[in-house]
């Protein structure tokens, strides 16, 4: 398993807090595992999920989601991919 | 007497803004989808877009061919739907599922009809006829089929649109829900087909995606949504262009958000009570009203440990799995639900039937599946495992490929024992207990 960035762990913390699921330990997340779809490799999430990420993110960092964009379609692959999305919507807007 | 699908006054049925789409065109591009499709059983309607989805559907009914709907997109339940009907074609419009050897299809591109020389006179449908099959998940784990013939669709259609467009000239529907849940069907694609309004193509998801969708459309504008949407529209603080009406369903609304909803978005929020096998019956404006008013033409009969609705479209009276008042005024009140049925996203599991198929996965000795916050908007089920030798996540793995993902208990905590009383049951509170750890 890749280890975690700083900005990785505690956008984990935040996603394990917002979705409720407390049996999942933030720091023993693979940051590549597939964030929906596929439970026995990844999270296992569905769009509701989604919708509380999207919510946790724009609360959290300022970041507004938006599912029709090619950009959080990829941004939603996983742990790593979300937390690079979401520093670099913050960095643009601080700039 | 055959049903006709009108042509009225509202331009484009499901491709607004983008230029295709209008009735004729419409009925033509079925007509031509029609003899593209391979000729087979009933079709997996898989598409996700409404303008894909109604053509699928009613090129089907051209051909004489039922669109089952499953509840879920994912691999297994598609499989297991297809699986129980000869000869099924599996159409979709986005990337599908690896679904193994089932015959697979694309919707046609709207961009790619391009036989205007058909005739684009409107598509007549037998009333007799299956039109969907809508699925819900049985007690003893096989989904239960519920076939609805074009007759029941468009009856119940015209009643439903008696409320939802109440007063308004050629709507504009933006909706959050899927076009196969019967609520979606119901709204997305049956209201365009059989009344004056239009829906979006697109299903907006998040916050900002239903923004920029209802900013797409004109006036009137109908959002159709459900309660978590609301909710995630309410928290993210979004600005919505004017509404003309809110329309809300798949789970219980909570007054105090209804209410917020309609301070928020200055509409009127219209709850929908329904259920697969009925369709819509009844609704409530939920800030202002507790009662339920029936649909037109719908009756309600309180019967022992619950309630039965009839109309005269529907082929027999229907079993609902809430207990109802019958009010003197003909109104109805709910009174609440049976206990044992989760409801996630529009989908349902009874409690029982995850429990079994938890003590099913190899290696897990006891298990209960309890709803903690039943009251609260899709209340997760969470679970209590006896399992020695195995750890939560792989317990979790096996049951995920038995039952959709949705209903995987959160949390799932193992324990040595169930709190099992002299005579074996669980009490409730000890269950929470050992839950809280």
């Amino acid at each position: 398993m890749a280890g975690q960035t700083d900005a990785e762990r505690e956008l984990a913390v935040l996603l394990v807090q917002a979705l409720n699921l407390e049996d999942r330990a933030p720091e023993s997340i693979d940051p590549e595992a597939p964030l929906f779809g596929d439970h026995a490799a990844g999270w296992g999430l569905d769009s509701i999920d989604a919708l509380e990420i999207a919510l946790a993110v724009q609360q959290k960092y300022g970041v507004e989601l938006k599912a029709d964009s090619e950009d959080t379609k990829r941004a939603f692959a996983s742990l790593r991919t979300l937390s690079a999305y979401v520093d670099a919507q913050r960095s643009s807007a601080v700039h | 007497m055959p049903v006709s699908l009108p042509l009225s006054s509202a331009e484009r049925l499901f491709a607004v803004g983008s230029g295709a789409g209008d009735r004729a065109d419409f009925h033509a591009a079925a007509r031509q989808f029609a003899q593209q499709l391979p000729a087979t059983g009933p079709i997996v309607n898989l598409c996700a877009a409404r303008r894909s989805f109604a053509l699928t559907l009613v090129a089907g009914a051209i051909c004489g061919r039922p669109s089952l709907l499953p509840w879920s997109p994912s691999a297994n339940v598609v499989r297991d739907v297809a699986a129980a009907h000869v000869a099924a074609v599996v159409v979709a419009d986005e990337t599908l599922p690896d679904l193994g050897a089932l015959q697979c299809c694309r919707a046609p591109d709207p961009g790619a009809i391009t036989d205007n020389t058909g005739s684009a006179a409107p598509v007549t449908l037998d009333p007799a006829q299956v039109a969907v099959v809508a699925f819900t998940s049985g007690s003893t784990g096989a989904p239960q089929a519920h076939a609805k013939t074009w007759g029941t669709l468009a009856a119940s259609s015209q009643r439903l649109a008696q409320r939802v467009l109440d007063g308004l000239v050629a709507a504009q529907l933006v909706a959050t829900v899927p076009p196969q849940h019967v609520f979606g069907l119901e709204t997305t694609i049956l209201l365009p087909l059989f009344s004056d309004c239009a829906c979006l193509d697109a299903r907006p998801l998040f916050p900002a995606d239903v923004r920029a969708a209802l900013e797409s459309v004109a006036a009137p504008r109908v959002l159709v949504t459900t309660p978590v949407h609301l909710r995630a529209l309410l928290a993210a603080d979004v600005q919505l262009p004017p509404l003309a009406r809110i329309v809300s369903a798949t789970a219980p609304l909570a007054p105090p958000l209804a209410a917020a909803a309609e301070a928020r978005f200055a509409a009127p929020v219209l709850e929908i009570y329904g259920s697969t096998e009925s369709g819509a019956i009844a609704s409530r404006r939920t800030a202002e009203d507790t009662a339920w008013t029936p649909l037109p033409d719908v009756r309600f009969a309180s019967v022992e440990d619950g309630a039965e609705v009839s109309a005269p479209y529907l082929p027999q009276p229907i079993r609902l799995s809430d207990r109802i008042e019958c009010m003197a005024d003909g109104r109805i009140r709910l009174l609440g639900r049976s206990a044992d049925l989760i409801k996630v996203a529009g989908r349902r599991i009874s409690a029982a039937d995850l429990t079994q198929r938890l003590l099913a996965v190899p290696g897990v000795e006891d298990a209960i599946v309890i709803v903690p916050e039943p009251d609260q908007i899709d209340g997760r089920p969470a679970a209590l495992v006896v399992a020695p030798d195995m750890d939560e996540a792989a317990i979790l793995a096996a049951l995920a490929t038995q039952v959709d993902a949705v209903f995987l208990p959160r949390p799932l905590r193992k324990v040595a024992a169930l709190p099992r009383n002299a005579v074996g049951k669980l009490p409730r509170s000890a269950l929470l207990e050992l839950l809280r750890g």
